[in-house]
């Protein structure tokens, strides 16, 4: 025998310190944010609150874009594409949604953040990434 | 302080679960009213829901006895407290009564609800016998709820 | 095995709502203070243990997001998700990692943010077939169980109330407690609100946002880096069977924390709780609990809980205090709650208590309480 069940419950997370930053300037803004260690001088990407390498937590805030490397990228079927894309200035990567035209993706091409018109201070304010014009690095 | 955010998301999935055996002849049972326990042959514990193993003797279980669907109420509560349902994400309001019934012949009490909602009515010792649904569909809510026999 | 202890421990101040922090954040405040406590760098930790639940805070793998809070990046890091238990048996394995002689120090961090979720309501979704289509959460659940204790051993609701103005009045002594009143009556209780006959508001645990974290070091270790560590002389844990039905007078009887509190008395040689017992950090959700589970702990015979604590016993003060931090009725993030219980002991023989600090304290017990029977004991002593 087979039974279906479902669950259904709402939540509401605390993006907390960094988080609040960084959802705050992509609704304000249209900003990506990082942050950067000064001992270990690496920007990790998103804005986050202690470094994971040496685990500080007096971080520095840094302005990262306007747009980022696209690194890989995998096809999801019936979601779209999906990729790990270095924002301008980074040292790390995020996972985010790759916006067409996809004809000749490539590691290492050039991709410019996407922003909603309507933004509330969320992941999906940052729509995605999308080729920039004649976009090769 | 800085302002801080917060991000609402809402959990809504759902699965595919497989009963075993023994859960689908209890439910194939349930839909005719039917209440049954399986009976250890080690220390005799006759266990509702069933199971395949007797937790405490580690011995299989397959001998099946029939119980029925009245018996004594070992424990009861009114909850005034509203409870949210997460199979539907909707809100079971109190007051409602609720109860450890041992039904006659089974050894494990039933949780289950009560039609009493009146604590100055309710007693351990009380009888109860279950109420059953109009559409039966082989799960324990097949019973409404069990009301105390006075 | 070798001998191990606690060696440093650290709380955030639990509240209703930390809704200034994350999930990371809120772990990694109580790993730090804990790592401070015991004079560490993070870079000193050895492995780490995070206690927390998928279901209580609808997110899966806590130990992903907020591991990093925890200083667990490349180090060897496990969850334990055991319901109310999962504090103390995160502790009881960090113990045993120590003990083990594979890791000299371990961090262990509990939490919760109860703002976040429906924990009532995720907790109650267990066996598919059988247990969600019937479900009211621990509060219906404790509600059930008390009616039976009060029908056989005749407790009452004064008594009952005693537990809850001894805890709000305790917590009025840690900067912790999530909820606390110096002035508590008996009053108060049986006025506030009926939430499942006989459960008032004041008998039941609050729902609270919190971590709390312990370090554990094995015995070289410890005597380097510690003048009064407090040692583990037994811990132990037990589970039982799937439904509430099974067990039969629940709280009247519980097996499970007769078996484990008779295991690690055994251990620690422990014949004569009252008197041998310095203080206890028991896991009592709901005031009534703590009665039953007196009588079960061997701290009176049965029937005289009642008694014991109308006789002020349990009291700071008394010849046993029984949760002179207040207790999970003044704080339970619920993840925490039984990292909570080990920290509050351990600080009583490391003589960090301030305020609510049980003089010469050297011989403590703790307990975990899960789900419906699944119970965790440990003793904690001043000497290895």
């Amino acid at each position: 025998m087979i039974r279906e069940e479902s669950i259904r419950i709402p939540f509401r997370f605390a993006a907390g310190r960094a988080g609040s930053l960084f959802l705050a300037s992509l609704r304000d803004r249209k900003q990506i944010l990082g942050s950067r260690c000064p001992a270990c001088r690496r920007n990790f990407a998103p804005a986050r609150p202690y470094c994971p390498e040496c685990g500080a937590e007096k971080l520095d805030i840094v302005k990262l874009g306007p747009g980022g490397t696209l690194l890989s990228w995998t096809e999801a079927p019936g979601r779209g594409v999906f990729g790990l894309i270095r924002p301008d200035g980074a040292d790390t990567a995020m996972l985010h949604r790759v916006i067409g035209p996809f004809e000749g993706l490539r590691s290492g091409m050039t991709l410019r953040a996407v922003f909603a018109a309507e933004r509330i201070g969320h992941i999906a304010d940052l729509v995605g990434f999308e080729p920039s014009a004649g976009g090769t690095s | 302080m800085t302002e801080r955010i917060s991000v609402q998301i809402e959990m809504n999935q759902s699965w595919r679960y497989a009963s075993g055996a023994a859960m689908e002849r209890f439910a194939d049972g349930l839909r005719q009213k039917r209440i049954e326990a399986l009976r250890c042959g080690g220390c005799g514990r006759r266990y509702l829901p069933p199971r395949p193993v007797c937790g405490n003797c580690h011995l299989h279980l397959s001998e099946w006895v029939p119980v029925a669907d009245q018996g004594v109420v070992e424990a009861w509560t009114v909850v005034y407290l509203p409870f949210l349902d997460g199979r539907t994400g909707e809100i079971r309001k109190g007051p409602y009564g609720m109860a450890l019934i041992r039904l006659d012949g089974a050894d494990t009490t039933l949780n289950h609800y009560l039609a009493e909602a009146d604590p100055t009515r309710l007693a351990v010792g009380l009888r109860a016998r279950a109420v059953w649904r109009d559409e039966l569909r082989g799960a324990i809510d097949d019973i409404r709820h069990f009301e105390v026999m006075r | 095995m070798r001998p191990a202890a606690i060696i440093g421990t650290g709380q955030t101040d639990h509240a209703k709502s930390r809704d200034d922090v994350s999930q990371p954040e809120l772990v990694r405040e109580a790993a730090s203070r804990a790592l401070a406590d015991a004079g560490l760098r993070p870079s000193e930790v050895d492995a780490i243990i995070i206690g927390n639940m998928e279901m209580f805070e609808g997110r899966a793998l806590p130990e992903l997001w907020v591991g990093e809070g925890g200083f667990a990046n490349r180090k060897p890091c496990l969850k334990i998700a055991t319901g109310g238990t999962s504090g103390t048996s995160s502790c009881i394995a960090g113990f045993h990692q120590a003990a083990s002689g594979v890791f000299d120090i371990v961090l262990v961090v509990g939490f919760e943010k109860h703002s976040e979720g429906q924990t009532q309501t995720g907790m109650a979704l267990t066996d598919p077939f059988w247990d969600r289509g019937v479900a009211s959460g621990a509060l219906g659940n404790f509600a059930l169980s008390i009616s039976q204790y009060m029908a056989e051993r005749g407790v009452t609701p004064e008594q009952a109330a005693r537990v809850a103005v001894k805890s709000r009045r305790n917590a009025a002594k840690n900067p912790h407690a999530h909820l606390k009143d110096a002035n508590a009556t008996v009053a108060d209780v049986l006025a506030s609100k009926v939430l499942a006959h006989p459960v008032r508001l004041m008998d039941m645990c609050p729902q609270s946002d919190g971590a709390a974290a312990i370090v554990v070091a094995s015995a070289e270790r410890a005597k380097k880096l510690c003048s009064r560590p407090a040692w583990v002389k037994a811990a132990t844990t037990r589970h039982e069977q799937p439904y509430i039905g099974d067990i039969d007078r629940r709280l009247l009887s519980m097996r499970t924390l007769r078996d484990a509190s008779r295991s690690v008395y055994a251990t620690a040689g422990i014949r004569e709780p009252l008197k041998q017992l310095d203080v206890a950090e028991i896991y009592e959700p709901v005031t009534y609990a703590e009665l039953a589970w007196y009588e079960i702990l061997g701290f009176c015979s049965e029937g005289q809980a009642g008694r014991l604590i109308e006789d002020g016993v349990t009291e700071i003060g008394g010849e046993l205090p029984v949760n002179p931090s207040g207790g999970v009725l003044c704080a339970n993030p619920v993840g925490a709650t039984g990292v909570i219980r080990v920290a509050e002991a351990a600080s009583q023989i490391l003589g960090r208590a301030g305020a609510h600090q049980i003089e010469g304290a050297k011989t403590a017990l703790v307990t975990g309480y899960g789900v419906y029977a699944w119970a965790d004991a440990m003793i904690l002593g001043s000497e290895p």
